[in-house]
């Protein structure tokens, strides 16, 4: 059996609010084999995109380890960690989240640059995924001349630019229509496939978990259902 | 090499952050600007003017010697009110050990009729005999056209002023002029001193200058000319001993009323030095202002704009951002404003101060030439990215400080 990508282990993840704790995750076990598709479903406020953050190394949890590769990286500094998540990990966010002022090429090689990765290579990489999203001919137009979908496209070329093992995206169809969200998820099937890369969706909307091979369900801040069969979901619902 | 390389591409992305934001980044950079203007354009004009008249104290010789009446703390009130230096202070002075010779300084206001035209001058009374060497070795004198008067004639030098201002096309072959009743011939002219009331003024021989004017005796001041060999500071001392004790003899008191100031060369040079290093602090001091003002409008701006990209630095910080990096782009973007203010203002700045001094050639009220150095250039560029850089540190403190969670979810 493969080790574990991401390991979390009795996870807690508590918020203060003026005196009173809020705990939003409460004793997380949880493990994200590598090359797996995974599906984080949950209403709102469960905790399901605070269990990405963590997931995603954006923030460290109040108790509990998690581990990556194996390494405990719960109390990484931050430098340590926005590295990792520079090599390891790549963002694709509900509202595109790209840089107005920047071209589509721009936003894909903005990544590298904080990698340290030179020029040349870093615009034959840009070139190369955008081309593979079928975005060729858009690389030098600003996100506000893009539709929904190119720019989605766009966000998920930019999570590849460092060649991440691990895309993390959080609502990735959110904010699209069902045909521009079945593109979208069609592509991150097609990585997950081609390129073997470890996906985590998060998501309320249960026919994204038609594209998954796991799905862990959250509510209340506590992991109700983990199912590794995607016939257990279709059975349920 | 690859450090740099990696600034170059921070620069890039602030460049780019700041263009995004054009109206704000330029209303910010005319903050900087106009405090780098008044820096430079008041201290090039300052210096410019101390440069002038140490240029004209310099021209003094070492070994000469000024002696007024009156205290140094009130000199105008000594010299308005009247007071003056008499025959037995001239002859005090005189026999002071280590004095040479001794100048005496006359003059008074006078109308003066040249080619059909009447002009109130500045006329003073100079012993050609004993002191024309001091006129030329020790005050810079020399003639532009004509030559040194004969003593005992009637006879005029005129400043270059006089030639060119008061009675333009002055010429010394034919030169004759009236002053109180009597004619004299104009001889010479002078070249520039570097001071416009010198630059004014008619002289004449010192016996006519009494007998014209009813000023026979005294002198409104004195040069005396210290014999080689002594030391100067000593005869400075010596000289205000004998003239205290010389008045105190006269009048039969124990203490004597009246004061002298008596100054080398050197020191009258160390007092302007100081006292023009005084006004060129007040001036540096209030243009401080106005760059502290400029600063604080980069560190508003900056604070809003960390504030309007919170989601971005978050995304940022999603994609692999170190806080250093984001620290450093937003230090670089207040860096900016601080340069290019700067830049800006060295530019007006020095603009401004030819624009003054091309006027004050134009207008001689006193010789100004704006002193725009290198070194004042250097200065305000570095001050200004200084000042950038410091009103940009605690924004940028505060956006690579971000929480990365709480900045995505910023909105």
């Amino acid at each position: 059996m493969a080790e574990a990508l991401i390991k979390l282990q009795n996870v807690w993840k508590v918020y203060q609010l003026g005196k009173i704790e809020l705990p939003v995750l409460r004793n997380i076990d949880l493990e994200i084999k590598p090359g797996s598709f995974v599906t984080i479903m949950g209403p709102s406020g469960s905790g399901k995109s605070t269990l990405m953050y963590l997931l995603g190394l954006l923030d460290v949890p109040t108790k509990g380890k998690i581990y990556l590769e194996g390494k405990d990286v719960s109390s990484f500094s931050d430098n340590l960690l926005a590295g990792l998540r520079g090599k390891k990990i790549g963002f694709v966010f509900q509202q595109f989240n790209l840089f107005q002022n920047l071209s589509a090429i721009e936003n894909v090689m903005l990544p590298m640059i904080f990698q340290g990765v030179e020029e040349k290579e870093r615009q034959d990489r840009a070139k190369k995924l955008l081309t593979l999203f079928d975005m060729a001919k858009r690389i030098n137009h600003k996100p506000t001349e893009l539709s929904g979908g190119e720019q989605q496209r766009v966000a998920i070329a930019r999570s590849l630019a460092n060649d991440p093992e691990i895309i993390i995206a959080d609502e990735p169809t959110g904010n699209l229509d069902s045909g521009t969200g079945k593109i979208i998820m069609g592509a991150l099937k097609k990585l997950h496939k081609e390129q073997k890369k470890t996906i985590i969706v998060v998501t309320h909307d249960p026919n994204i978990a038609n594209y998954s091979e796991e799905i862990v369900n959250i509510k209340d801040g506590q992991i109700i259902k983990n199912h590794s069969h995607i016939a257990e979901v279709l059975w349920q619902k | 090499m690859a450090k740099v390389n990696f600034v170059k591409e921070y620069f890039k992305i602030a460049i780019r952050n700041l263009v995004t934001r054009r109206l704000r980044s330029w209303l910010t950079i005319i903050g900087v600007v106009i405090g780098i203007f008044l820096i430079v354009s008041l201290l090039s004009l300052s210096e410019g003017l101390k440069g002038a008249v140490l240029q004209q104290l310099r021209m003094m010789g070492k070994d000469l010697i000024t002696i007024m009446p009156g205290d140094i703390t009130n000199m105008m009130a000594s010299l308005m009110g009247g007071q003056e230096l008499t025959d037995d202070d001239i002859k005090t002075i005189k026999k002071t050990e280590g004095v040479d010779f001794v100048v005496p300084i006359n003059y008074t206001s006078g109308v003066m009729r040249y080619n059909n035209q009447k002009k109130t001058v500045m006329i003073s009374g100079n012993d050609w005999q004993e002191a024309l060497d001091i006129y030329k070795n020790d005050l810079g004198w020399s003639l532009s056209e004509g030559r040194w008067p004969i003593p005992g004639k009637y006879e005029l030098v005129v400043g270059s002023l006089v030639a060119q201002e008061l009675f333009p096309g002055m010429k010394t072959e034919y030169g004759e002029a009236i002053i109180e009743g009597r004619n004299f011939k104009i001889v010479g002219i002078l070249n520039s001193v570097g001071s416009k009331q010198d630059d004014q003024m008619i002289s004449m021989d010192l016996d006519i200058f009494k007998n014209i004017t009813g000023e026979r005796t005294g002198a409104k001041m004195a040069f005396a000319k210290v014999k080689t060999g002594y030391s100067v500071d000593k005869v400075v001392e010596d000289l205000k001993q004998n003239l205290n004790e010389s008045r105190k003899r006269k009048v039969g008191q124990q203490e004597s009323d009246s004061s002298y100031t008596v100054l080398s060369s050197e020191k009258i040079a160390s007092i302007v030095g100081n006292v023009m290093g005084l006004i060129q602090a007040v001036i540096i001091g209030f243009a401080s202002i106005a760059i502290i003002v400029g600063g604080i409008g980069i560190m508003n701006t900056m604070y809003t704009s960390v504030r309007e990209r919170t989601k971005e630095i978050g995304i940022m910080k999603a994609i692999g951002a170190k806080n250093s990096t984001i620290n450093i782009i937003f230090l670089i973007e207040s860096g900016i404003f601080g340069t290019v203010g700067g830049l800006g203002g060295v530019f007006l700045g020095f603009i401004f101060a030819k624009a003054i001094e091309a006027y004050f050639q134009i207008h001689p009220i006193f010789y100004l030439k704006a002193s725009v150095t290198p070194q004042l250039f250097l200065f305000s560029l570095a001050f200004s990215f200084l000042v950038g850089c410091i009103s940009g540190f605690l924004p940028a403190r505060g956006a690579s400080k971000l929480n990365p969670v709480d900045a995505l979810r910023y909105e």
